[in-house]
């Protein structure tokens, strides 16, 4: 019996040994949102330091956070989250820190995205797309000037044809914003008032895809979808009756970052990664590609007329009136997600 | 004699160990689980509550388990509406295509669900071949819209989960001592008759299997919804999936895992009690 | 005219269970890049699939992870059906109730409980925690095959055996396991392919370490119809064509 035990143990070990090394190769774990980084970027940078770049997605910042409280910050080395759950998640000590030094194409980024509120001196974060949350309208199947802002989403001539992302502050910011209120109100009675109204729009809302919401709109299947203005640019270059208007309410605007949780175990090529994604002609062909607008202040510079005058990425100071950038709810955090869980279960 | 070889104690050690370690823990686990509070930021906290039961029987809820039985029962009864036939007429032909027919069965069954579900999104879209069939045939002026809906789902999980309905049928029919037909058939019984009365609980047994195999899967499968279903379709499996992947409340999500466990083991009683009452009826 | 009834009607329903397929087939080869409406031939996406790196390494992953859980649930599936057919135990109860509720558990509950047990053990998501809960749940399926192919042994060459005194090693190595080789092997094959089909469980206890191919497709089909997507599918179809034609004949012939 022994010799046989001695056999299998020969051929488990050749099993398991035969696993792909992680350790020994150069990886960097990337954990982005869906459709959010150009696969020719990914593989310039393999070509140009030898890190492969192993990308795996998700397509809300709750999901982000709980994966990431799960897996205890180890296993991705580069998560991508929202202003909000940057001090969110930096306050719960899931970032780890950024190594300065290591980037010296920082220098780069634009002065107004350096020390932000919800990072001050970008001690946990980089910032990496900027960007607006509008409404995209088919014009083949809504007149146009139908709908100009969020208020004209509850008509019931859109009953059944709408899209919403599945994202909290989307969903509420719309909401509080077409009662009056700030997107970052924290006032509990607002809150409430705005589960209210979202919930009265919910039984007209025919998908929830924040995966991809421009198949749906491409698809015939909405006439109106609220999206992200970069979705919105890939939409229209496939079909230019597909418009985006920026709400008159004012449109939510974000900024998502380059962060590394805690116990990521390649910080080095993570660095490298950020260093690269920094670097002027790759910042400007990832906003091309996306359309998104890059807090890349070199990169703007190298961008064509045709990107950098497009009004939905690179938004005109008179579509941003009204608009404000999501920041960290504090202590109301709690009864947003309450609010929101209620508002997927419930009917 | 006690036999006290190392072979017996290692097997029985191994296989004992690894089941109370990776499946009783696990189980148990759930259940306790179901009982203890949502912390922030731990997952659990040890503070014993009821609460997360309660909130299981509010109406909100609820309501999203009483429209996955009724969508899981639904779908059960049209693939045994369907494939009963299907099966029946199979165990009759002659062996060699017996043998065709069970492979072009087999072969979706072996398919990798997921694959199957994202086959029907070109067909159930608005601009998909259902539409275009049934324009081509002048049924509709407009496209229906499918995709997206919870007839999406159903027919995604009909389409699924058919091949799980009728191996099972099959075997039990394929059993099937005709003998027996015969002999009612002599006694002067019609078609119906013999059917209702002599094949039908003889089958008993493979339509519960195939029931389960359905019923049961219709109830976990998180995707089909996921692919095919949109605003509407929230179902126990999504909802679980959601408690622990994204909104981090793993007791309730406990408790309603919990529940399906429940509901899956009164399936299995019901199946045992058939089991027993046909083997009583069985010719010895 | 019964039987072109009956005939008809089993056309209608395989028509049924293959359109779709078939439909995704055909579609990997449309020259557009959002689907539905049909622009022309072309393989560029079966070209793209095969550059696809990310793709092909997850499909290796998948490949092993089926190959060591198959290997393992088949060993220690096969000890159990042995050890629940020939031993008196303490634990022999547990054994078949486990058994029982591996086998009947909806595959969300398994998939959140043992997420519980590696997350509560500190064991960090990955190749490990997959392998395990492979094993686990297709440790029932190869012992109720090789118990069904015990229950047809011969008594008598067991006794014989440890009346001339053979110890339970022998019994199990030169009796038991040669005359059981077929149903373990059967048991490896259904270990193999269950591992390779399955989403839910994996969803829940993967890590990002070790990316398995059908997540990788559940993460590509959520982006909406593609025709890579297809493509991959199609390849996908055939291969599971080719392995239900082989041991179709290999079991035909075993018989």
């Amino acid at each position: 019996m022994k010799k046989h035990l001695v056999a299998l143990a020969a051929v488990l070990a050749l099993l398991v040994g035969s696993l792909p090394a992680s350790a020994a190769d150069k990886v960097v774990n990337l954990y982005i949102w869906s459709e959010y980084m150009p696969d020719e970027v990914l593989k310039d940078f393999t070509a140009k330091t030898g890190i492969k770049v192993k990308i795996a997605t998700y397509d809300s910042n709750e999901t982000l956070y709980a994966k990431v409280k799960m897996l205890g910050g180890k296993g991705y080395d580069i998560v991508v989250p929202s202003a909000e759950y940057v001090s969110r998640m930096a306050g719960e000590g899931l970032l780890a820190d950024i190594d300065k030094g290591r980037l010296p194409n920082l220098a780069n980024l634009d002065e107004t995205f350096r020390n932000l509120s919800y990072d001050p001196d970008n001690a946990h974060s980089v910032p990496y797309m900027w960007g607006t949350t509008g409404i995209a309208v088919n014009t083949a199947m809504v007149p146009e000037g139908q709908v100009t802002g969020y208020a004209d989403l509850w008509n019931p001539a859109l009953a059944g044809k709408l899209l919403l992302p599945d994202d909290m502050r989307t969903t509420f910011g719309m909401a509080l914003k077409v009662l009056g209120y700030s997107t970052n109100d924290t006032d509990p009675a607002h809150i409430e008032q705005a589960y209210l109204r979202a919930k009265s729009l919910y039984p007209a809302v025919k998908v929830f895809d924040s995966d991809s919401p421009k198949q749906a709109l491409l698809n015939g299947e909405v006439a109106v979808a609220v999206l992200w203005n970069g979705e919105a640019y890939v939409t229209n270059s496939e079909n230019d009756k597909i418009i985006y208007v920026y709400p008159k309410e004012g449109a939510n605007r974000w900024v998502d970052n380059l962060c590394i949780p805690k116990n990521a175990a390649n910080v080095e090529s993570a660095h490298a990664f950020i260093n690269y994604l920094l670097t002027p002609e790759v910042a400007a062909k990832i906003s091309q590609e996306m359309g998104y607008a890059t807090p890349n202040k070199a990169a703007t510079a190298l961008l064509p007329a045709e990107v950098r005058d497009n009004p939905i990425i690179y938004p005109p100071a008179d579509k941003l009136e009204g608009s404000e950038f999501e920041t960290d709810l504090g202590a109301a955090q709690r009864l947003y997600d309450q609010y929101w869980t209620k508002l997927k279960t419930g009917r | 004699m006690k036999d006290r070889s190392l072979f017996k104690t290692l097997a029985v050690t191994l296989t004992v160990g690894w089941l109370a370690v990776f499946v009783i823990v696990p189980n148990l686990l759930t259940l306790a689980a179901g009982f203890l509070t949502r912390g922030e930021p731990e997952f659990v906290l040890p503070i014993p509550t009821l609460k997360n039961y309660v909130r299981l029987l509010d109406p909100a809820f609820f309501e999203i388990f009483l429209d996955s039985v009724r969508l899981a029962l639904c779908t059960t009864l049209l693939c045994l509406l369907v494939g009963y036939p299907f099966a029946y007429i199979l165990a009759r032909l002659s062996p060699a295509r017996r043998r065709l027919g069970l492979l072009l069965v087999i072969i979706p069954f072996w398919t990798n669900s997921l694959i199957r579900t994202y086959a029907l999104i070109a067909i159930l879209n608005v601009n998909g071949l259902l539409n275009a069939a049934l324009a081509g045939l002048g049924l509709i002026s407009e496209p229906v819209e499918i995709l997206y809906t919870n007839t999406a789902v159903f027919i995604g999980f009909t389409y699924t989960l058919l091949p799980f309905m009728i191996l099972p049928l099959y075997a039990s029919i394929e059993k099937l001592d005709h003998r027996l037909i015969e002999a009612a058939r002599d006694l002067g019984a019609g078609s119906f008759q013999t059917f209702f009365r002599v094949s039908l609980p003889l089958t008993l047994p493979g339509i519960i299997a195939g029931s389960m195999l359905v019923f049961l899967p219709a109830l976990s499968m998180f995707y089909v919804p996921d692919i095919l279903g949109g605003a509407k379709s929230l179902l126990v499996g999504n909802f679980i999936r959601n408690q622990f992947l994204v909104a981090r409340d793993w007791p309730f999500g406990a408790a309603a895992s919990v529940l399906l466990t429940v509901i899956m083991g009164l399936m299995l009683y019901g199946y045992w009690v058939c089991q027993k009452r046909v083997r009583k009826a069985e010719p010895a | 005219m019964k039987r072109a009834v009956k005939s008809a009607y089993l056309g209608i329903v395989t028509l049924f269970l293959y359109l779709p397929l078939a439909v995704l087939i055909i579609y990997s080869f449309n020259d557009a890049k959002h689907v539905v409406t049909w622009k022309g031939f072309t393989t560029r996406w079966y070209a793209k699939l095969a550059e696809n790196t990310v793709l092909l390494d997850a499909a290796v992953n998948s490949l092993l992870l089926a190959a060591a859980s198959a290997t393992a649930a088949a060993i220690i599936g096969t000890l159990a059906a042995i050890a629940l057919k020939r031993y008196r135990f303490k634990g022999r109860a547990i054994l078949s109730a486990s058994m029982y509720v591996v086998m009947m558990s909806p595959d969300i509950v398994m998939g959140i409980s043992l997420l519980m047990l590696f997350v509560l053990m500190g064991l960090p998501l990955g190749f490990a925690t997959l392998f395990l809960s492979h094993v686990t749940f297709c440790l029932p399926f190869v012992t109720v095959t090789v118990l069904a192919r015990l229950t047809g042994l011969d008594a008598n060459l067991v006794e014989a055996a440890m009346d001339l005194g053979a110890r339970e090693y022998e019994i199990f190595s030169r009796i038991i396991l040669p005359l059981a080789m077929p149903g373990v092997l059967a048991g490896w094959l259904l270990s193999f392919t269950l591992s390779l089909d399955d989403v839910i469980i994996s969803f829940f206890v993967t890590g990002p370490t070790f990316e398995i191919l059908p997540l990788k497709i559940y993460s590509m089909v959520r982006l909406g119809v593609k025709p890579e997507v297809n493509a991959l599918c199609a390849v996908m179809f055939c291969v599971t064509l080719a392995v239900v034609f082989v041991t179709h004949f290999c079991l035909k012939e075993r018989k």
